[in-house]
């Protein structure tokens, strides 16, 4: 099932009744998610992301915009019918109903000509509880689970009425690191097996890309760029969204376009061509440097840590907008620790140019 | 799982689910006010009937078919009440026994919720338990031994004997102590530290940060003293003790048992305002202790 | 930290309160124990110097006498008409307040107005509204049917006497019912509302989701949620109901009954009390400390039910 959002506004009116100043949570937000796909709305917090996913569960309404769950407009019809199914960040478990009456509890729900038997209905939930392995769970309480079991409980009471679309609030927050690595391939798995059109929400960039089709970047309730993971991170639209996926962060530094040339304090250290000339942000992925004795880029060594598989130098530069310039190298590489200074070539790939007012990226 | 959704679900028809629904949901919300408004009219309509009925003569009142508002409104039935049932003197008694009561009572209440929440001795939480556990006793069991003992002591038909003997509350003890547990013993250090003594650290932190407390528990004592019938009934129930709803309830019944209403109203009408006016100034502290405390008075 | 100046700082503090409770609750406990053990004590006597055999006779001459047993009846059908009537209709109330937002605020101030008030006084309002009896102006005794009366009448129905001489026994509790519903409801619905609100908002956008019917939520969600806080109004309202008194003399005066039968509803508390005032002390302390095996029984049994209810 594709589910289509058209021009998506959400306003809610202020709390403070004497300024009378409205809160715009989604602005104009269009976007189309393919059948099958499983999407991560990403953002920091307050950029509008769960909005827009209680938007498409029906629990809150737009203030204008449609929702289309195929070719059905949806916008007007209430939750229940529009047969979602949402994992909430808290689970929302019932406390006082088993692992089975939880699950049990939607199908119980149906009335009429969707009503399935008794036998049914524990198939179903079998079912859903085998899909997400908790079936020898069913009979206790949620209080009696642990976070990863208890949010197993929810997918699948959420899948057990087999939804059009599966909506997850930020799936993953409740739980510790380690759950976390292993319930975000839970996740990618469950919906690989059963299809169904899933979209959550996150504010953690690196859990949205390492299990997303798609990947969503929204800030301040407005719409920054769609796209595969890596085509995103590979091809940032504007300073936000480079800045905002990648892990250690994308280095920024100020510098400016001068015939035809990228250059960060006088040095040129890749080509722009046809770019007039003006001041800019430079963006340079960490995995963007490579070490040159006669490289254009010379920075001043700080530290060198080591990773591993890989060394990350940490260097200052004046015309950096962050405090210190990360890179990472790999590990083969021999580095004087001891010297002052440390020179970089840049790959013409990794480096991203965007317009000092409007941050906005300059393509060439 | 089968790789398909739910069939069913899809082929609805949206817009008539949609419309039926926004229906349903306005005939349930008019439901919803009908039924708070009927309850509300019903729990208001005594406090409606008190008053009209304060404001009407004997004769209107009597009218087999009932005005709904007085034909002439009688003001002289509150002066008249007032001066009948004497209210003048029991509003001076009770305000009397409620001020010293209710402040003798908050200084026992703070020191000891204090102890027990501050200082360190043997036996204090034995003892904590043992005084919850009286909270289980109905008061009347006390009140056939504490009769006799203000008996033994001479202190029939004296003040004391409405003050003293409820002076400690178990249940405001521990109130207090739960409050005062709640403020970090840091600060209680920090205070040893600096070298304050408990009584000022008491007064000067402990006090204030605890206000709302004894706020409710200001009120709620207040209010028992308002409303207390049995007790000053046993011991001290002549006229120059009297409190407030003893001298209320035995004022307007003469030897036939026939009653001047219109009066009697008024001058439950004119015992009723201090609540009121009490309640409408602090809704939120007493709705706070109320719903802690369980049991009226 | 201990040491002995704070010990003895401790036990300043706590002084007055022990003092105190050791003279008005220590002592009444261990008396009321053996005054009720003492056959026929009475304290003026044992002042004269009478002593008195230990046994059970206080106890079974208290079960044995029907003033007692009538008591206890009245006690009981007050407390199992009042609770259910007053915990279900503060419930309804409660879910309906929890539903709404314009007019929450004001209508919850409506309903917690009844606790507000003075027993005695509004028992004395309810009783002019049920009251049937006037005076006509040349002294004659009218039927005024009061205003009870008045809209039974107006939707058809038979004017009953309620309360005054003659009436029934049945009437008199409807009257008495009527109160104490009015008076309970107010903290029941302040409890009830507070639990609501502190339920998971969560929990009903999660039911929402599923398409929950409305009685369903209601059934399954609400009531379940709500169980601690049903269990504690149910508990406070049969311990409020088994010493309830002072309602009854609101309404029907200190003759604890209409003016033909008098004593017709008194209650266990109003029996302790009587036996107070005939100075069979003995005999009041084995009504109390029945009344107190009572409400601990009943309260017993409340938590053993709420236990396999209660969910948490």
């Amino acid at each position: 099932m594709k589910v289509v959002l058209q021009n998506l506004t959400k306003i809610f009116p202020s709390r403070d009744k004497k300024s009378g100043k409205e809160v715009v949570a989604v602005n104009d937000f269009t976007f189309e998610i393919p059948d099958g796909k499983l999407i991560g709305l990403l953002g920091p917090s307050g950029c509008g992301k769960s909005t827009t996913l209680y938007m498409i569960s029906g629990l809150q309404k737009p203030t204008s915009g449609k929702i289309f769950f195929g070719e059905d407009d949806v916008t007007e019809l209430s939750t229940e019918n529009r047969g979602i199914g949402l994992v909430f960040q808290n689970y929302a478990l019932y406390p006082h109903m088993t692992v089975k009456q939880n699950i049990l509890f939607p199908l119980e729900n149906l009335k009429g000509a969707d009503r399935l038997t008794k036998e049914e209905m524990l198939k179903r939930a079998h079912d859903a509880a085998a899909l997400v392995q908790i079936d020898d769970l069913m009979d206790r309480k949620p209080n009696e689970l642990s976070g990863g079991q208890q949010q197993r409980v929810a997918i699948a009471r959420a899948l057990v009425k087999m939804p059009r679309v599966l909506l997850l609030d930020e799936p993953l927050s409740n739980l510790d690191a380690r759950l976390r690595l292993q319930t975000r391939e839970e996740i990618r798995r469950i919906q690989k097996e059963t299809g169904i059109t899933t979209v959550f929400v996150t504010h953690d960039q690196e859990e949205a890309m390492s299990i997303s089709d798609m990947i969503v970047v929204m800030k301040l309730g407005v719409l920054q760029q769609i796209g595969k993971p890596q085509d995103v991170y590979d091809d940032p639209v504007n300073l936000f969204v480079a800045k905002f996926l990648g892990t250690p962060p994308i280095n920024v530094l100020e510098g400016e376009v001068k015939g035809g040339k990228v250059c960060i304090g006088g040095a040129a250290v890749a080509e722009a061509p046809g770019v007039a000339d003006q001041p800019v942000y430079i963006g340079i992925r960490p995995e963007g440097f490579e070490l040159d004795a006669n490289g254009a880029l010379e920075c001043k060594l700080s530290n060198v840590e080591v990773m591993g598989r890989d060394v990350s130098i940490v260097s200052t530069h004046e015309s950096s907008v962050n405090p210190v310039i990360r890179s990472i190298i790999d590990a083969d590489y021999a580095i004087d620790r001891e010297a002052e200074t440390v020179r970089y070539n840049i790959k013409p790939h990794k480096l991203f140019v965007f317009n000092k007012e409007t941050e906005e990226r300059i393509y060439f | 799982m089968e790789k398909k959704n739910l069939t069913t679900m899809q082929a609805r028809n949206m817009q008539d689910v949609t419309t039926a629904s926004k229906i349903m949901g306005i005939i349930v919300k008019i439901g919803v006010y009908l039924f708070l408004g009927i309850m509300a009219l019903i729990v208001l309509f005594p406090f409606y009937w008190m008053i009209i009925s304060s404001l009407k003569t004997m004769d209107e009142y009597r009218q087999t078919i009932p005005t709904f508002f007085p034909k002439v409104i009688m003001w002289s039935n509150y002066v008249n009440a007032f001066n009948t049932a004497n209210l003048g003197r029991l509003f001076a008694n009770t305000l009397f026994v409620g001020v010293v009561s209710t402040g003798l009572s908050l200084v026992i209440t703070v020191l000891s919720a204090f102890a027990f929440a501050r200082l360190e001795f043997k036996g204090k939480d034995a003892m904590f338990g043992a005084l919850l556990a009286t909270m289980m006793i109905p008061g009347e069991l006390f009140t056939i031994t504490n009769y006799l003992t203000i008996n033994n002591l001479q202190w029939m038909y004296t003040f004391q004997a409405l003050i003293i003997p409820f002076l400690v509350s178990v249940f405001y003890i521990y109130l207090l102590r739960q409050n005062f547990l709640q403020i970090p013993n840091e600060l209680y250090l920090a205070a040893k530290v600096d070298g304050t003594s408990d009584l000022k650290y008491l007064w000067k932190v402990m006090v204030p940060l605890a206000k709302p407390t004894l706020i409710s528990i200001t009120i709620l004592k207040m209010m028992g003293a308002w409303n207390t019938y049995i007790w000053p009934k046993l011991v001290a129930n002549d006229d120059a003790h009297q409190l407030i709803t003893n001298g209320l309830r035995n004022a307007f019944t003469d030897a036939s048992g026939q009653v001047n209403i219109p009066e009697q109203m008024a001058a439950v009408a004119i015992v009723s305002a201090p609540l009121f006016l009490v309640f409408l100034f602090l809704r939120k502290y007493i709705m706070a202790g109320v719903s802690r405390s369980g049991i009226k008075g | 930290m201990v040491d002995n100046k704070h010990q003895w700082k401790a036990w300043l503090y706590l002084a007055p309160a022990i003092v105190l409770l050791l003279v008005f609750t220590v002592w009444p406990i261990i008396n009321t124990l053996l005054m009720a053990f003492q056959n026929g004590y009475s304290a003026n006597l044992a002042l004269a110097g009478k002593t008195f055999s230990f046994g059970i006779e206080n106890f079974r001459k208290v079960l044995s006498y029907k003033r007692f047993t009538d008591c206890l009846f009245n006690t009981m059908i007050l407390c199992v008409a009042t609770v259910p009537i007053s915990t279900m209709l503060a419930l309804l109330i409660a879910v309906a307040l929890n539903s709404i937002k314009p007019l929450q605020r004001t209508l919850q101030t409506i309903f917690f107005l009844p606790y507000v008030t003075n027993s005695i006084a509004i028992g004395m309002v309810f009783a002019a509204m049920f009251n049937i009896i006037g005076l006509r102006p040349d002294g004659a005794m009218a039927d005024t049917w009061g205003i009870i009366n008045n809209v039974i009448m107006f939707f058809g129905g038979e004017p009953v006497n309620w309360m005054n001489a003659g009436s029934g026994y049945w009437p008199n509790i409807v009257v008495m019912v009527v109160y104490i519903v009015w008076n309970a409801l107010p903290f029941k619905i302040l409890v009830l509302l507070g639990g609501l609100q502190s339920i998971n908002k969560q929990y009903y956008d999660a039911a929402k989701v599923d398409g929950t019917p409305r009685r369903r939520v209601f059934s399954k969600i609400t009531v379940p949620l709500l169980s601690p806080m049903i269990a504690y109004v149910v508990i406070t309202g049969f311990i409020g109901g088994f010493k309830e008194y002072s309602s009854i003399v609101g309404v029907f005066g200190e003759t604890m009954g209409p003016v033909h039968d008098a004593g017709r509803l008194n209650t266990m508390v109003g029996f302790i009390y009587d036996s107070l005032n005939t100075r069979a002390h003995g005999t009041a302390s084995a009504a109390a400390l029945i009344l107190f095996l009572i409400i601990l029984a009943v309260t017993m049994v409340n938590l053993q039910v709420s236990k396999k209810r209660v969910h948490f």
